[in-house]
């Protein structure tokens, strides 16, 4: 018994040990995790800032890469009436451009009013014209050559910082080289902040006489048309595309320099340039402190389950490894207790032999009487230790299946009278009846089962109250079936044990079975019914009795 | 088991040549004997008749080659003399100056570059050699005396004085001076300058003098849609001329006309469908020999009975076949012959009709087999309006006619058409299994003056029209799977190939465009703002920048990028003048940017031209590439 106690103290210890261990890794993994997946929002926070400016910018690289090339389609040939369609189309599908100016240009050498001129090149504004949004129609013109009273002076500025461009670039030029896309961008666009002007972009061939007019003195040459459109645009209408809304509260478009005066502490901040021109401004991006828990909360949710779903595994794979153990424990427990039985089943035959032995040694002198007393005595305990070796042996058997069925006709009338008789004379006391209903014959292995009949009336005698030794015994029909039932008046079965009796070296703990079992008769029972193809089951109520029953094919 | 393997191959076997049953396709020719240059051309005689000259390629460039005729034996080739060393150009034009000097050309149009060489390979003279100047031939034809009439922009290089160019001594003598607008001079059949073509840009004036030593006289202007094409002088009278006319009618008419009254003297033929539009003159006779006019085909009105004999007789000796004589001897006693059909690019044979006999000098492409080409057949459609279109629509050899891939081929210029003949890039097409259409739309040449106005300002309009109206007809017969088509075009072709892409999006499979313009702005201000007139004829013709900017817009390509589905294929010339590269750079980016599939093929360094063979098989086989990728049955 000590010996039992010492493994139960060492499991415990040893699962309070996987226990704690566990608890602690999966606490450990989750804080893991959680700092990181802080660590990650926060850097996340950071990165895709580029995202949302891409997003953001997607109009305006859309209005640079595509719109405005496409002054040049035109070929200087625009006028105030397709201007204004073409910057109706700007305005339109740009909401940040906010107003245009358009400059219908002509290059000569004729000395004009408001011209720009180097050596004898002279850039002069035809007419200026302004587009913009609710922009009343009659302050469209802003200057026309053939109106007196209007002045291009409040908007000359730009047109004389494109047309400086345009002459710097003739003189350095090399016309006899094709034009590299480098210079184009340098010279027929001027962007300065929240502004774009653009010049169509003349042919070669025109640049070439463009350069000998300025450096030549040449007849008077005919008119060039050239087109100048200034672009103003408001950052403030830049539509702001927040394309990761759990990431950031709050996206604004600042001027770069602003940098704002009473920082929250509970407020995460970072910021991005713009380019091109909206270099003067940068996208400002704030989120709360709570609002990016929020976030992380979010993000950390599936990364705690997968752990909890993975320690849930192991712990539950640690549970059957436990189980497994205690049941090994108890089979352990039930050999143990078996050996014990045998030998103590095998001891009262040795002993009774040994002790006739002993008395016939002993004895100087036999009469008839003693002689055949001993030869009896000898012969019933030697009897009853074959018995038990056969019980054991066909056991072991039938559980290999090493046993082959002989199949004979039995007689069941005849087969349980001689049954009945032969215990009537074992145990007078004992009262045995049957009915057999519809049956008379049964093709089956008549060995096995009087082993059957034998073990379940061995049971009704041993497990019932002396003076309520009774067993019916109740052979039927049942479709295609034969069904065996004993009936007793025993002690009956707890339900809790009910399971248990089928199990090999399993006996229920009670005062009849003291001595006298080893535990395997049900167990062998059940055995056979399987070996035959049949089932067993038990009815039984504590102090009232048990039914067990049996089906086998009946073919 | 090797009988069940038998049985396979049997079964395999049977089906193969069941399939085979079902279409007989015509056999893939290779690309490369599609677009050869040909092995020999441009056979000329001397005018002695003793010497036969050709072109021949050397080193892959063509050089000139002479060779004495021997009456009994035509065999060409290794008796032949190689008389030019072009090793990167071509020879492109070449004429007998006499009976022991030839003069010759570039291919290439530009500077005045002009050479002679005796037949014998010997004496090589740069007659002329400026790169920059222009040079023009007046008389190269009809040579007397070994003075040659040339026109050169040397004075001024915007206008072309009139020359007179010593073929022995290389002398050069100015003749007549141009005031500034003579664009064509014109001499008379003893050599005599005594007609000139000035122009505005617009309106043309033919100047004519009675002698050389006389002054240019104006004798009628017409506006640029009117014109008056002198053909030749005639016998007796000093102010009468031969000239092709479409003054005061619809189409151009053979007339004989006064030049001292400025009016029509009498109509010599006309048609009543088509233009007249080539004349066959003698200068030895002085005469008119035939007027040629083109219906569904080149025809010939025979003006002169011993010209009608000798076609007659030619025409029996090769029949079912088209005959051009292409150069003879001064006795008219050996004609050099070239042959055409639609299914062969055809040979060149020498005539003597003293003889009745042929014999044959050179097949143009032998690689190809007439009877593995398609015959080109004349097809006509009434139009939307109503208004009867011609067309060519050639079908794929061997397959069955119906439900077929086509490729819509519109033609450049507009102003010009398509014609029957062999056509090696239709040819190539049909060879290829697509079925291809061919459309004279309006405007048009050849079909009337009111024809070819009516594509004024009707680029992608009207013009567009006709096209879809020709692909919807071929529909309608069941020739065409309305998914499979394509269009592809170069110039203005290219133009029409685009447009239908945005115009009709749901009507083309996919397009190519060969140098199309893609900007009718870029193509207006390719004219210099010097050239006011012409300017405003470009203005007439194409559209107003001013006026017509709507019109333009909504007419050029390069807007339009957002309306194309199909995918296209481009190829740009980076130094073109009328679709500029930045331009089509930028309709590519655009193009890409929405994942329409697009292939490019430009030359950002080189002067990218078909003319080289080289860039001609390359496109070609991009084309194909192209094509069977987006009109594979499905």
């Amino acid at each position: 018994m000590n010996v039992r106690k010492f493994s139960l103290k060492k499991n415990l210890a040893l699962n309070a040990v996987f226990i704690t261990l566990i608890t602690a890794s999966l606490l450990a993994a989750l804080v893991i995790a959680y700092n990181f997946t802080s660590r990650y929002v926060y850097n996340e926070f950071e990165r895709q800032k580029i995202d949302v400016l891409e997003a953001t910018f997607k109009p305006y690289n859309d209005f640079f890469q595509n719109k405005i090339p496409e002054i040049s389609f035109y070929q200087g040939y625009l006028d105030s009436a397709s201007a204004a369609k073409y910057c109706d189309t700007v305005l339109k599908t740009f909401p940040f451009v906010h107003r245009i100016i358009f400059y219908d240009t002509q290059i000569s050498n004729h000395d004009v009013p408001y011209s720009y001129t180097a050596n004898k090149l002279s850039v002069s504004p035809k007419a200026i014209f302004q587009f913009g949004y609710k922009l009343p129609a009659d302050s469209a013109v802003i200057f026309k050559a053939s109106l007196a009273n209007t002045s291009p002076r409040l908007s000359i500025d730009e047109f004389n910082r494109m047309a400086a461009k345009l002459s710097v670039y003739l003189q350095n030029a090399d016309t006899s080289k094709n034009i590299v896309d480098e210079d184009l961008f340098g010279v027929f666009y001027n962007i300065t902040p929240n502004r774009v002007t653009f010049m169509n972009i003349p042919r070669e061939e025109e640049l070439k006489i463009f350069k000998s007019l300025m450096l030549r003195n040449s007849e008077y040459s005919p008119e060039f048309e050239q087109d100048i459109l200034s672009f103003k645009l408001n950052p403030s209408k830049l539509t702001v595309i927040n394309n990761h809304p759990k990431l950031y509260q709050d996206i604004k478009i600042k001027p770069i320099t602003f940098e704002p005066v009473n920082t929250d502490s509970n407020l995460v901040i970072t910021e991005l340039p713009l380019s091109g021109a909206f270099a003067s401004n940068k996208l400002y991006f704030t989120s709360s402190q709570s609002f990016l828990s929020l976030e992380l909360g979010r993000r950390f949710l599936p990364f705690a389950v997968t752990i909890l779903i993975v320690y849930g595994v192991l712990i539950f794979i640690g549970f059957l490894i436990y189980r497994n153990l205690r049941i090994n424990n108890k089979l352990f427990k039930l050999q143990y207790d078996f050996v014990n039985n045998l030998t103590h089943e095998f001891k009262t035959p040795l002993s009774v032999i040994k002790i006739a032995g002993n008395n016939i040694k002993s004895a100087s002198q036999l009469s008839e009487r003693e002689l055949t007393h001993y030869g009896k005595i000898l012969d019933e305990e030697a009897d009853k230790l074959n018995d038990l070796m056969n019980k054991l042996l066909s056991f072991t058997q039938i559980e290999n299946q090493s046993i082959q069925i002989k199949n004979s006709r039995v007689n069941l009338e005849v087969f349980i009278q001689n049954m009945v008789d032969a215990y009537q004379i074992k145990y007078p006391d004992f009262n045995v009846s049957y009915h057999i209903n519809q049956v008379e014959f049964f093709n089956t292995d008549p060995v096995l089962l009087s082993s059957l009949f034998q073990n379940l009336i061995d049971n009704a005698y041993k497990y019932s109250l002396p003076g309520k030794k009774q067993l019916h015994i109740d052979v039927g029909l049942q479709k295609a079936d034969i069904i065996l039932r004993f009936k007793d008046q025993g002690i009956g079965i707890p339900k809790n044990e009910m399971e248990n009796i089928f199990r090999k070296f399993y006996r229920i703990q009670s005062e009849y079975n003291q001595q006298g079992s080893v535990g395997l008769g049900l167990a062998f029972c059940k055995e056979l019914v399987k070996f035959m193809h049949g089932n067993i089951s038990v009815k039984s109520k504590v102090g009232i009795g048990s039914e067990f029953t049996i089906i086998l094919p009946y073919t | 088991m090797f009988r069940l393997l038998n049985i396979l191959l049997c079964i395999a076997a049977l089906q193969f040549s069941l399939s085979c049953n079902q279409e007989k396709t015509a056999r893939k020719v290779p690309l490369e004997d599609f677009f050869r240059n040909p092995e020999r051309s441009n056979f000329q005689i001397s005018p002695d008749g003793k010497y036969i000259s050709f072109l021949q390629s050397y080193k892959n460039r063509m050089n000139l080659y002479v060779q004495a005729l021997n009456e009994k034996d035509v065999e060409f080739g290794s008796q032949a003399r190689r008389i030019t060393n072009m090793l990167t150009q071509n020879v492109g034009f070449y004429r007998w100056a006499n009976n022991d000097q030839l003069i010759y050309m570039n291919d290439i149009r530009r500077g005045a570059c002009l050479y002679s060489v005796d037949k014998t390979g010997s004496n090589y003279r740069e007659l002329l050699s400026d790169c920059k100047l222009g040079l023009k031939l007046i008389n190269a034809n009809n040579l007397r005396n070994s003075e040659l009439l040339v026109a050169l922009n040397k004075r001024d290089s915007t206008f072309f004085d009139a020359y007179s160019l010593n073929i022995s001594t290389g002398n050069l003598k100015l003749v007549a001076k141009n005031p500034g607008n003579i664009f064509r001079w014109f001499a008379d059949d003893e050599g005599e300058l005594r007609m000139a073509l000035a122009s505005d840009g617009v309106n043309e004036t033919l100047l004519f003098r009675t002698h050389d030593t006389g002054q240019f006289k104006p004798v009628i202007t017409n506006n640029f849609k009117s014109k008056i094409e002198p053909v030749g002088f005639c016998d007796y009278d000093r102010n009468c001329i031969y000239a092709i006319s479409n003054i005061n009618r619809d189409k151009s008419a053979l007339v004989k006309f006064d030049c001292g009254t400025g009016k029509e003297i009498k109509e010599v033929f006309s048609h009543q469908d088509v233009d007249v539009h080539e004349a066959g003159y003698s200068f030895t006779k002085h005469k008119l020999i035939y007027a040629g006019f083109e219906t569904w085909k080149k025809e010939r009105h025979y003006l002169d009975s011993s010209a009608k004999k000798i076609y007659t007789s030619l025409q029996s000796l090769l029949p079912n076949t088209e005959i051009v004589i292409s150069d003879q001897d001064s006795a008219e006693h050996k004609f050099i012959v070239s042959t055409f059909t639609d299914r062969t690019q055809g040979a060149f044979y020498l005539y003597v009709p003293s003889q009745k006999k042929l014999h044959k000098l050179s097949e143009i492409n032998p690689s190809l087999k007439a009877s593995e080409m398609c015959s080109m057949k004349p097809i006509s459609f009434k139009n939307r309006e109503g208004i009867l279109i011609n067309g060519y629509l050639t079908l794929p050899l061997g397959y069955k006619l119906k439900d077929l891939p086509v490729i819509v081929l519109p033609h450049g210029g507009p102003v010009h058409r398509n014609s029957w003949g062999f056509n090696s890039e239709v040819q190539f097409l049909a060879n290829r299994g697509y079925a291809v259409l061919q459309i004279n739309f309006r405007g048009s040449d050849g079909y009337g003056k009111k024809f070819m106005i009516g594509g004024f300002k009707k680029w992608g309009t009207a013009i567009q029209n006709d096209i879809t109206d020709g692909v919807k007809w071929l529909i309608s017969q069941n020739i065409a799977d309305k998914k499979r088509i394509g269009i592809y075009g170069s110039g203005f072709g290219g133009f029409c190939a685009l447009s239908g892409l945005y115009k009709q999006p749901d009507l083309y499979a996919c397009g190519a465009s060969q140098g199309g313009y893609i900007n009718l702005f870029t193509y207006l201000k390719a004219v210099p703002p010097y050239y006011k007139p012409t300017l405003r004829m470009y203005y007439e013709v194409i559209g107003n920048p001013e006026t017509d900017m709507d019109y333009l817009r909504a007419a050029s390509p390069v807007f339009h990028a957002d309306k194309i589905k199909a995918p296209v294929l481009i190829a740009q010339d980076a130094k073109d003048a009328r679709s500029k590269i930045n331009e089509t750079n930028q309709f590519v980016r655009e193009l890409r940017q929405r994942k329409i599939s697009v292939t490019y093929i430009v030359k950002e360094k080189e002067k990218y031209s078909l003319k080289n063979p080289e860039n001609r098989i390359e496109f070609y086989r991009e084309l194909e590439a192209f094509f069977a990728k987006n009109l594979a049955a499905k």
